[in-house]
């Protein structure tokens, strides 16, 4: 079940509201857990049973790591074996070498615990930080299995520490207005994905199914900007309809998005794309590589391998690494080389193109096939424009244009930086009947099929 | 101005939360059809909950189907749907390009290619005395596919034929449907809603098939045609209820000096037989109105004519066939038509296919992928 589907717009979402809210206070922690349990159960009972599985192993590695607590030595055999059976996890269903374990665990045809990748980098990270004593309140079995399997951030993160999320559970507020901001939050995500992403996949799939050696320049940048505008705008959009639909029941998950793609240096785009993740790399992979490296060359390696992973983590194979290390390397390249002021625009130009031409190996299916591609961008096929390239830009020039405006901060500085009074009053009017103008809107374009499930990267 | 804030995020909340609740208690306790006249399918049934179907999710899957199928107002969704999605890109909607004057297949490319499954034809022909000939027949999005140019589809349905015609053994007689087509559609070979081929559109390939077969082609004039309905809706125009595209005219042919049937029967998969006639009218009113043609689907029917040369046919085809069958009773004294995809069980359960001295393979491209349906006209040893 994925969040922009009738299922669970017009089913899960608003029974589990209901009983959220028909819930005492005191009981309503259970109420949460009880309702990420359905949620799993109802994406299959295989999953329900690996996702528990998973958090229990992970519980008893921390509560083993809390015991040897003062022998270290002793405590770092959990810590080895929790890590070393999470990465399993992780590799056993993001790689295609592991089919032997899918049948031994008796995986059903075809099985993807959805939302892998996050879970796994939580309890991970949960586990170093028991280890390292940085961990400052105690990890009971219910909040760590509400911390993993939470519904609303189930999919796509945000990624959080076990504290930070802990805090949000305590800091609970639920209010009317507190749930109008949330389903804001989650329609805007909703629209982000099936309105813009949806239609920029047709747009991206029409140039792949195109024959390669044909397609000319134009198409073929038509094609990655399609790509790059589509993965933002789906992780985002799904990540906003997680925050959102946690905002409802009191819980402020942050932004894993903050408007990178028209950022006016490399280095903002990089701080402002799914940050958590980022952060996550930092605080237990290189961090710690920082402070043993002194050279200013081998901390630049260390940064570029931090990226790398980063990148690595989106695909789990050679185009992902090649994709982290050319962001890592060009964020330094800037540093290095960029002390003076140069025009805003200017900047925005030259952080798009380095985006989209390192997105071209995200993208790609082989390192190969990526090195092709970008040599048909530079006019490698011998044709510039061709009909095939008027008619997609004819098409698509609208959702282009709208993708652009959307991927910029205009609109909420508008909303809430403006100076004007009236304007202000104005947009407070019209919001309410513009989000279930576009939560309508949605609805329509996934009655179809019911539910827009393509997510570009499995993750 | 932080009251003013809150206010509109309470108002967010009360009108977001109506539709919700709105179309939530409309989907639960409207009323449920099994179903859909507008799509032309059945909808999809309320799942039964088993331990298997939870533990591998398809039970939750089917539950999605079901909501789906029975969203409050579905239809006027699906309409709503088109219009925008058509705004927003390049004219395709659910997979189905919606041009200014006709709909088209925009998802050839997705279809199992024919040539997989050219091996079951020349299989057939082996084990058979008389001649086969083969008849493929494009697409709508096939024969006017320039359209899309932007897809790649021009190409798609000659290229497939021509691969499926190689891939064919030598014996077989191989009827080029595709570039007669292509020349004629200036005219209204095609439906524009419809994947399928008009009346005149069979007639067309008629001519030249006839020939192959051995007989001179009945003259066009000669027919009187008769348009039975101007409001035919096609299975392009079920994915995607729009109302730009003009409904369809459905002809009917007659040869009033010719030949005529004598006798028309169906057999059922239950084994019995039926007289039936070689339209059905009463289809009309039916949400599938191209049904008329041959009139409700059945694995076999066999068809005698008043024609006095003891030659006998073979047709084995799917729906495109459908019209193009009355264009041959003026020749043949019986002709027994087969229709794979009814079939529940194998074709020598049915017919005595030497029995025939000749048999006619009509396909439509699109349906050429299906091998299930189609392995089924040989033996399996």
């Amino acid at each position: 079940m994925v969040y922009s589907s009738l299922l669970y717009i017009y089913g899960f979402l608003p029974i589990s509201l209901m009983l959220y809210y028909l819930t005492p206070r005191k009981w309503r922690e259970i109420t949460i857990l009880l309702l990420s349990i359905a949620f799993c159960g109802m994406i299959s009972l295989y999953f329900l049973i690996f996702i528990s599985v998973f958090t229990i192993i992970n519980y008893c590695c921390i509560k083993l790591i809390e015991k040897f607590r003062r022998n270290e030595k002793l405590a770092s055999v959990p810590l080895v074996f929790g890590i070393v059976f999470d990465l399993l996890a992780l590799f056993a269903f993001r790689t295609e070498y592991f089919t032997w374990l899918h049948r031994l665990i008796k995986a059903p045809e075809g099985f993807f615990p959805i939302g892998i990748s996050f879970f796994v980098l939580s309890a991970t990270g949960t586990l170093i930080d028991v280890y390292k004593k940085r961990l400052s309140c105690r990890c009971s079995l219910m909040r760590f299995s509400i911390y993993i399997m939470f519904f609303p951030k189930l999919i796509m993160g945000p990624l959080l520490r076990y504290g930070s999320f802990s805090k949000l559970l305590d800091s609970r507020k639920s209010s009317l207005s507190g749930i109008g901001v949330g389903m804001t939050v989650f329609v805007k995500g909703l629209a982000k994905k099936v309105i813009i992403a949806d239609n920029l996949y047709m747009l991206y799939r029409s140039v792949q199914s195109s024959n390669f050696n044909e397609i000319s320049a134009v198409t073929a940048w038509l094609g990655i900007t399609a790509y790059i505008f589509c993965l933002y705008f789906t992780l985002s959009g799904v990540a906003d309809m997680g925050t959102g639909i946690a905002y409802c029941f009191g819980i402020r998950l942050p932004h894993s998005f903050n408007y990178p793609l028209l950022s006016s240096r490399i280095k903002y785009f990089a701080a402002r794309w799914q940050s958590q993740v980022v952060q996550w790399l930092r605080r237990y992979i290189t961090k710690p590589l920082y402070n043993s490296s002194e050279k200013k060359w081998l901390w630049e390696a260390v940064f570029i391998f931090g990226w790398s992973l980063f990148g690595f983590w989106y695909t789990f194979d050679l185009n992902g690494l090649v994709f982290g290390a050319l962001m890592g390397a060009f964020i330094i390249t800037e540093a290095r080389l960029r002390e003076k002021k140069i025009m805003e625009l200017t900047g925005i130009f030259y952080t798009f193109l380095i985006v989209i031409l390192c997105s071209v190996f995200l993208s790609g299916s082989s390192f190969s096939y990526s090195v092709k591609y970008f040599l048909v961008m530079i006019g490698g096929n011998g044709t510039i424009a061709d009909t095939q390239a008027f008619y997609l830009t004819k098409s698509y020039i609208v959702l282009i244009l709208l993708a652009m405006y959307a991927s910029t901060d205009l609109f909420r500085n508008m909303m809430t930086r403006s100076g004007k009074k009236k304007l202000k009053i104005a947009l407070n009017i019209v919001s309410p009947m513009v989000v279930a103008v576009l939560l309508i809107i949605c609805t329509a374009l996934i009655s179809y099929s019911g539910s827009s499930e393509m997510l570009l990267l499995k993750l | 101005m932080a009251k003013l804030t809150k206010l509109t995020s309470r108002i967010t909340a009360v009108l977001t939360l109506s539709v919700i609740a709105f179309f939530f208690f409309m989907t639960v306790f409207g009323k449920k059809e099994s179903f859909s006249i507008a799509e032309n399918r059945k909808l999809a049934d309320i799942p039964e909950v088993s331990l298997d179907g939870l533990y591998d999710g398809s039970d939750v899957d089917q539950l999605g189907y079901y909501v789906t199928d029975h969203f409050a107002g579905r239809e006027e969704w699906i309409s709503a749907k088109t219009i925008m999605q058509a705004e927003l890109s390049e004219q395709i909607v659910n997979g189905i390009y919606i041009g200014k004057d006709r709909l088209l297949d925009a998802e050839v490319s997705l279809r199992t290619p024919a040539s997989v499954n050219a091996d079951i034809f020349s299989r057939y022909a082996e084990n058979y005395d008389g001649t086969v000939y083969f008849a493929a027949i494009p697409s709508s999005s096939g024969v006017y596919g320039d359209l899309l140019q932007a897809r790649g589809i021009s190409r798609s349905d000659s290229q497939q034929i021509t691969a499926f015609y190689e891939f064919l053994s030598n014996d077989i007689r191989k009827i080029d449907a595709y570039n007669i087509l292509k020349m004629l559609n200036e005219n209204y070979i095609y439906y524009r809603t419809d994947t399928k081929w008009t009346t005149y559109g069979a007639y067309c390939v008629y001519k030249t098939v006839i020939q192959k077969l051995g007989f001179l082609p009945t003259l066009y004039d000669k027919y009187s045609i008769q348009h039975i309905t101007d409001d035919f809706r096609g299975n392009l125009y079920k994915k995607v209820l729009s109302a730009k595209v003009k409904p369809d005219i459905i002809d009917i042919y007659s040869y009033p000096d010719g030949a005529e049937v004598l006798s028309c029967e169906k057999t059922t998969n239950s084994g019995d037989t039926v007289e039936s006639e070689l339209y059905d009218l009463d289809m009309l009113d039916s949400s599938d109105m191209y049904s008329v043609f041959l009139g409700e689907s059945a694995p076999l029917i066999k068809i005698r004519t008043s024609v006095k040369n003891d030659k006998k046919l073979l047709v084995i085809k799917d729906s495109y066939a459908d019209c193009f069958i009355p264009f041959l009773i003026q020749h043949y004294s019986e002709i027994a038509v087969v229709s794979p995809e009814d079939m529940q069980k194998e074709l020598s359960e049915y017919i005595n296919i030497n029995d025939y001295s000749q048999t006619l393979f009509m396909f439509g491209v699109e349906n050429l992928g299906n091998r299930s349906n189609l392995e089924k006209i040989i033996e399996r040893n």
